[in-house]
């Protein structure tokens, strides 16, 4: 299951492709805050759909932007390495990242380097930020500049998922963001896989009436 | 009759909850053991906890002591009957800045998050306070920023 891109059986990733369908990815370590932020975001409007295999949880959320009505599916999953396998479909289809760290532990800042390193494996385009979490727990953190991402031009963001401090403002204008990604879409990624899918399907079909040896290691005759 | 729970602990052999209360009238302070009952390695620590709290020969003298407390106490009773130490009990409630806690297992890593769990509520504005505001904003970017001692020079490919 792991290497498949797309395959979870349980959701039709198709859906994406569509202008009212926006898919907003989540991550970071282990207990950062991922879904607080969700929860203190969507409030009471929040249902979320668990996929307790993949520890995958999305939630459902319609937002307005100017005079459309759009569809938005944020993914949450956990940051244990024992979930990590499933990061390729998780992946898939993302029209913007939020990454968080937790502002009183220096490691999930550190970790966030191997994160953005999965995500740009699979999207190297898409809209990205930077979340540091918790600030109610010691609010001289804000003084201080974390230049992570500061290269690569991501914005940064001081927010606490217990006390609301700018969670909205960063959900909103990475919703913005998503959707600018999705009218102009640099990642050519998913249209490179769904040729290389028809190219094997092509192979197949021209290979199904010769003889069966010759099928099975073209690329030895 | 009204009880002030002082300290409590456990005992390993019988499995036991021991915990030193003062008697609020006669300002006794007294000594109760409370043996715990069909708990083994296998249990739910949390329903243990709940059970022994709602307990209606002991629920008076636990009056003061909090059902994240209980669990600790079980914890530990259930680490001892796997085979882990005290002291292996006592490290896994401590939070540790520097800890990858992507390598715990659920149980583990649930007990981490119970203990942040202190302080976000604790910090933790809800829809019903009056001075919740939804969208709350704080721009911090006028504050005077100094360089963060998490960003070392080694690592300046970010
Ligand atoms: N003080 C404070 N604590 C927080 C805040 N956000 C989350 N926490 C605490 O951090 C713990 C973990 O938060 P989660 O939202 O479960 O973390 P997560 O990133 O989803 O973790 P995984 O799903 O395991 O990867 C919570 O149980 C809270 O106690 C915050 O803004 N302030
Ligand atoms: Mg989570």
């Amino acid at each position: 299951m792991a290497c498949d891109v797309g395959s979870i059986p349980e959701l039709d990733q198709k859906k994406y492709d569509s202008d009212e369908q926006v898919k907003i990815i989540c991550l970071g370590d282990s207990a950062v805050g991922k879904s607080k932020l969700m929860e203190r975001f969507l409030m009471d409007e929040y249902r979320p759909q668990q996929l307790s295999t993949y520890a995958l949880t999305l939630y459902k959320h319609t937002a307005t932007v100017g005079n459309k009505t759009v569809a938005i599916d944020f993914w949450d999953t956990a940051g244990q390495e024992r979930f990590q396998s499933m990061h390729p479909s998780y992946y898939h289809k993302a029209h913007a990242c939020i990454m968080v760290f937790d502002v009183q532990r220096k490691i999930t800042y550190k970790n966030l380097a191997s994160w953005y390193k999965e995500l740009r494996e699979y999207r190297p385009e898409i809209p990205c930020c930077v979340v540091a979490n918790k600030i109610d727990a010691d609010l001289k953190v804000t003084q201080r500049s974390f230049s992570f991402g500061k290269k690569q031009g991501l914005p940064f963001y001081f927010v606490s998922a217990a006390d609301g401090t700018n969670v909205v403002k960063m959900f909103r204008e990475m919703i913005k963001r998503a959707l600018d990604y999705k009218q102009n879409p640099s990642d050519f990624m998913d249209e490179v896989m769904q040729e290389l899918e028809n190219f094997d399907l092509e192979k197949k079909e021209n290979n199904s009436d010769e003889d069966g040896l010759k099928a099975q290691s073209p690329e030895l005759v | 009759m009204s009880f002030e729970a002082k300290r409590c602990g456990v005992q390993f052999t019988p499995p036991s909850i021991v915990l030193i209360y003062e008697h609020k009238e006669t300002k006794h302070v007294r000594k109760r053991i409370i043996p715990v009952r069909n708990f083994s390695k296998y249990s739910d620590y949390s329903m243990a906890a709940e059970r022994l709290k709602n307990h209606p020969r002991h629920r008076d003298y636990l009056e003061g002591v909090s059902q994240s407390q209980l669990e600790k106490l079980h914890i530990i009773l259930r680490n001892h009957m796997q085979g882990f130490s005290l002291e292996h009990s006592m490290a896994s409630f401590r939070l540790d800045p520097d800890e990858d806690l992507n390598k715990l297992d659920d149980d583990e890593l649930a007990r981490k998050k119970g203990q942040m769990d202190e302080l976000f509520e604790k910090n933790r504005k809800r829809k019903d306070d009056p001075d919740f505001v939804y969208d709350l904003e704080m721009d911090f970017t006028k504050t005077a920023q100094e360089n963060c001692s998490w960003d070392d020079e080694s690592d300046d490919g970010f």
